[in-house]
């Protein structure tokens, strides 16, 4: 496909926010992610690709061991842990999305792709789910007990259904603006707790268990490459600079702290 | 035949339009709309509303602090009582109806007493300022026309819904709010808070008519715990498809599907997913096509059906009125019984049809105060005997709480109720009685009754708010606590006459005997005085039903009989004469 524009999204946020959503996320304040005023996809031929590895500062907390107070035959097969902090191999700091602040056009998403949260053993699975604006998310419950979505958006419509058993799979609607990352939560099993990212396009990526990540089929270009991270917070007031050429491949590595 | 049908299908038509004409179709209506905001809302709200609901509306008012629950905060544009959707702004009257009615069992008054109508929707038109979401907002509403009239049937098919959709998760076995999950849930904004406990109806928030049931059901209680149960069904499947479905996963789980069954599996999922995409199409918005909608409604039918049976159910479990203090009419009588008293499972307490309700609130007269209660009731049964007498006290508690260290003070907290009565009963209503609290230089008796010794009551004398202390002298009292479902019943027995006439309360038929109660809930971090209390009430022994009575009613009837004999023999003889 040579034609230069397939598709053209045009994705209308507010503006660029840069405030704190408080309340997001329950009791805690959360940073949020910084979005382009607006997004335009084409299709990409010559794209280059920025990868690099999230590390850990300093020595790995103890990840603290959660309560399973409920449905204890099935929740309680495998032993629960706060996932804030998460390493791997080599102090890699898994759960950390890995974003580009400033795009404005590129690539739009997979258009087959699957979004969903699996709540298995009534853990949410990933931990920090992106999905695209207008696309809906899937969650599954394969061990027939009753849980709910509660999906702590703020900037789009909050959500809370039910989800029993009997509804191995349910399909949530897709929201119109770009947020978050926003709290999604289990109020019958109160220790499950994950993030979901509303996102506009598709440079966005969460590192994987040894803190990997990749982003792919980017523009030729300079852009402001910035981290988000549940425990570490975020660098978007200062963010990386990176300048992608095309078919080529920069390393950005990051270290992170602890707030 | 067929043009009989035809004529037949003609006056139908006719038929509809006419009475369509005469009563128009209930058209779900939205209710009226607020004016636009107005200065007049501004200074309105500033001087009602902003104390708790702060001047920007975000919920943190100077008042605040102390409130549970927490005031709304407007700015997120979640409102809990709608008769809307799932993830959708109420309508102008149903903020309207918020402030003209209040909100049962929180600080939230009723307004409509207060300001007039004008008023309210001036706050109307404020309060939506402060989210943007209202500009362009048209939310949908909740179906409610095709309710399921109340009957036992009804109730019955709700109530295993009840329990099989999971609202015990969270609401416990029976209802009272006591359900596993009930300890650990907290609002979207990090507040502490608790399952409604469905008996007490007269606290439900939004009322408590069938149809309030039925929005909170479907809609959900928006920046609460509490979410919509429209999901809770295989939307457009029949209840035979949802059954082999059921079948079918747990066999998938098992031992495993056969290919025809996995096909038949695939089948019926796409079923329910071609409904479910038709209902999240509504959810985001999209126009649906008439085929869409008709496909859509007749799916959602038997949903709403289950839905007003879940509805019926929970209306069913207790009255809607708070029930009156045990005042009057309603005052406790302790019941002469012959023989032995009732012990704690005996049915011939059920023989008291009605157990008299003693309403607590919160001790905020001395430091450490309880603002905001969890029990704010204790309801009580009695018997006695020559010799003895006999109480059945019962309070609901959502949590039972063994002795713990607190969250927030490290304090050891524990469920615990104390029963007060004074020393010495006053002589008449002028004579006073010591301190509600604890007493004063009149000293009170307690029965002091905590959860770790379920079968232990230890008599204490207190002269004031601080100075409980135990008896060394313990009368034989015998008792027995027990915690099921969201409730404690304690029962209590203890001889008429003690041999410690100085310290303990003397039971005599006859006489009024000032009552009060205290009732620590652990978990809501009660210790000392930061408690429930009630004021003083009074209970009475009925007087002992005399044996006379079937002496002299007998006799009197025979004197009247013998006189009327008389009478009607000297009538006769005058006659002769």
């Amino acid at each position: 496909m040579k034609t230069k524009v397939v598709t053209i999204l045009t994705l209308l946020i507010a503006c660029v926010y840069v405030t704190t959503a408080a309340a997001a996320g329950g009791n805690e304040e959360v940073e949020s992610l910084v979005f382009p005023a607006s997004y335009k996809a084409m299709s990409v031929s010559n794209g280059g690709t920025i990868s690099g590895m999230v590390k850990f500062d300093g020595t790995a907390p103890e990840m603290k061991k959660l309560e399973i107070t409920k449905d204890v035959q099935v929740c309680g097969k495998t032993d629960k842990f706060d996932e804030s902090i998460v390493l791997g191999e080599g102090n890699g700091l898994k759960n950390t999305i890995v974003y580009l602040t400033d795009i404005s056009s590129g690539a739009d998403f997979p258009s087959d792709a699957k979004y969903e949260i699996d709540q298995k053993g009534c853990h949410f699975n990933p931990h920090v789910r992106l999905l695209p604006v207008g696309k809906r998310l899937t969650m599954i419950n394969p061990d027939r007990i009753n849980h709910n979505v509660h999906i702590f958006s703020s900037m789009n419509p909050a959500f809370n259904k039910s989800q029993p058993g009997t509804r191995r799979k349910m399909n949530v609607k897709a929201v119109k603006k770009a947020e978050g990352p926003v709290a999604v939560k289990c109020d019958v099993h109160g220790w499950m707790k994950a993030w979901i990212a509303y996102i506009p396009h598709p440079y966005f990526a969460v590192t994987d268990e040894n803190g990997k990540y990749t982003l792919e089929n980017v523009p030729p270009g300079t852009y402001k490459l910035a981290y988000w991270q549940e425990a570490c917070g975020t660098n978007k007031a200062e963010p990386v600079s990176v300048t992608v050429e095309a078919g080529g491949t920069v390393t950005q590595d990051f270290t992170l702290a602890l707030k | 035949m067929k043009k009989q049908s035809y004529n037949t299908m003609l006056i139908s038509v006719a038929g509809l339009i006419l009475l369509l004409a005469v009563f128009p179709i209930p058209v779900l209506a939205q209710g009226k709309q607020a004016p636009a905001a107005s200065e007049e809302g501004k200074v309105l709200y500033e001087d009602k509303c902003a104390h708790c609901h702060g001047v920007d509306g975000a919920g943190d008012g100077s008042a605040a602090e102390n409130l549970l629950p927490r005031p709304r905060d407007f700015t997120r544009g979640l409102y809990k009582i709608r008769s809307t959707e799932s993830a959708q702004l109420p309508t102008d009257q149903d903020i309207f109806d918020i402030i003209s009615n209040g909100m049962p069992g929180s600080s939230m008054p009723a307004w409509g007493e207060i300001l007039t109508e004008n008023e309210q929707w001036q706050l109307v038109a404020h309060i939506k300022t402060f989210y943007d979401g209202f500009e362009d907002a048209s939310p949908r509403l909740i179906d409610v026309s095709d309710k399921v009239p109340y009957s036992e049937e009804s109730v019955t098919k709700g109530k295993e819904f009840y329990t099989n959709l999971g609202c015990v998760d969270c609401h416990g076995v029976v209802g009272r709010g006591d359900g596993t999950s009930a300890p650990d849930l907290t609002d979207e904004w990090g507040f502490r808070t608790w399952p409604a406990n469905l008996w007490e109806q007269w606290n439900y928030r939004g009322g408590s008519t069938t149809e309030d049931i039925f929005k909170r059901f479907i809609g959900g209680i928006a920046g609460s715990p509490m979410p919509s149960f429209i999901s809770s069904f295989r939307l457009g499947l029949t209840d035979e498809e949802s059954a082999r479905m059921n079948e079918l996963e747990l066999k998938m789980d098992g031992e495993g599907l056969s290919e025809a069954e996995e096909e038949e599996y695939a089948g019926l999922e796409e079923k329910l997913f071609m409904f479910e995409d038709i209902m999240l199409n509504v959810e985001e918005g999209v126009e649906l096509t008439p085929e869409e909608q008709t496909k859509l409604d007749t799916a959602l039918k038997p949903i709403f059906e289950k839905s007003w049976h879940l509805a019926n159910y929970v209306k069913s479990l207790g009255p809607e009125e708070r029930p009156q203090a045990a005042v009057g009419d309603k005052v406790l009588r302790s019941q002469y019984r012959e023989g032995t008293l009732p012990g704690m499972n005996d049915e011939a307490w059920n023989e008291i049809k009605e157990a008299s309700y003693f309403p607590l609130v919160g001790q905020i007269v001395i430091d450490p105060r309880q603002f905001n209660p969890s029990i704010d009731s204790v309801m009580a049964k009695s018997f006695y005997n020559d010799s003895e007498i006999a109480f059945l006290f019962a309070w609901d508690d959502r949590t039972k709480t063994l002795p713990q260290a607190d969250d927030e003070t490290g304090e050891t907290v524990e469920d615990a109720l104390a029963i007060q009565f004074p020393v010495k009963i006053s002589e008449g209503p002028t004579d006073p009685k010591p301190y509600f609290i604890y007493g004063d230089r009149r000293p009170v008796y307690l029965w002091s009754w905590k959860v770790a010794e379920p079968s232990t009551v230890t008599e204490m004398n207190a002269k004031g708010i601080n100075t409980a202390t135990v008896q060394s002298d313990q009368s034989p009292i015998q008792a027995e606590g027990v915690y099921k479902d969201g409730q404690y019943q304690l029962w209590v027995k203890r001889s008429l006459i003690t041999e410690d006439k100085r310290n303990d309360v003397q039971f005599a038929p006859g006489v009024f005997i000032p009552i009060a109660f205290s009732a620590w809930d652990g978990a809501n971090g009660d210790v000392n005085t930061k408690r429930a209390i009630s004021t003083w009430y009074t209970f009475v022994l009925d007087p002992v039903p005399s044996n006379k009575r079937f002496v002299y009613p007998p006799l009197i009837a025979l004197i009247s009989v013998g006189l009327l004999f008389g009478l009607k023999s000297s009538v006769r003889r005058r006659q002769d004469t």
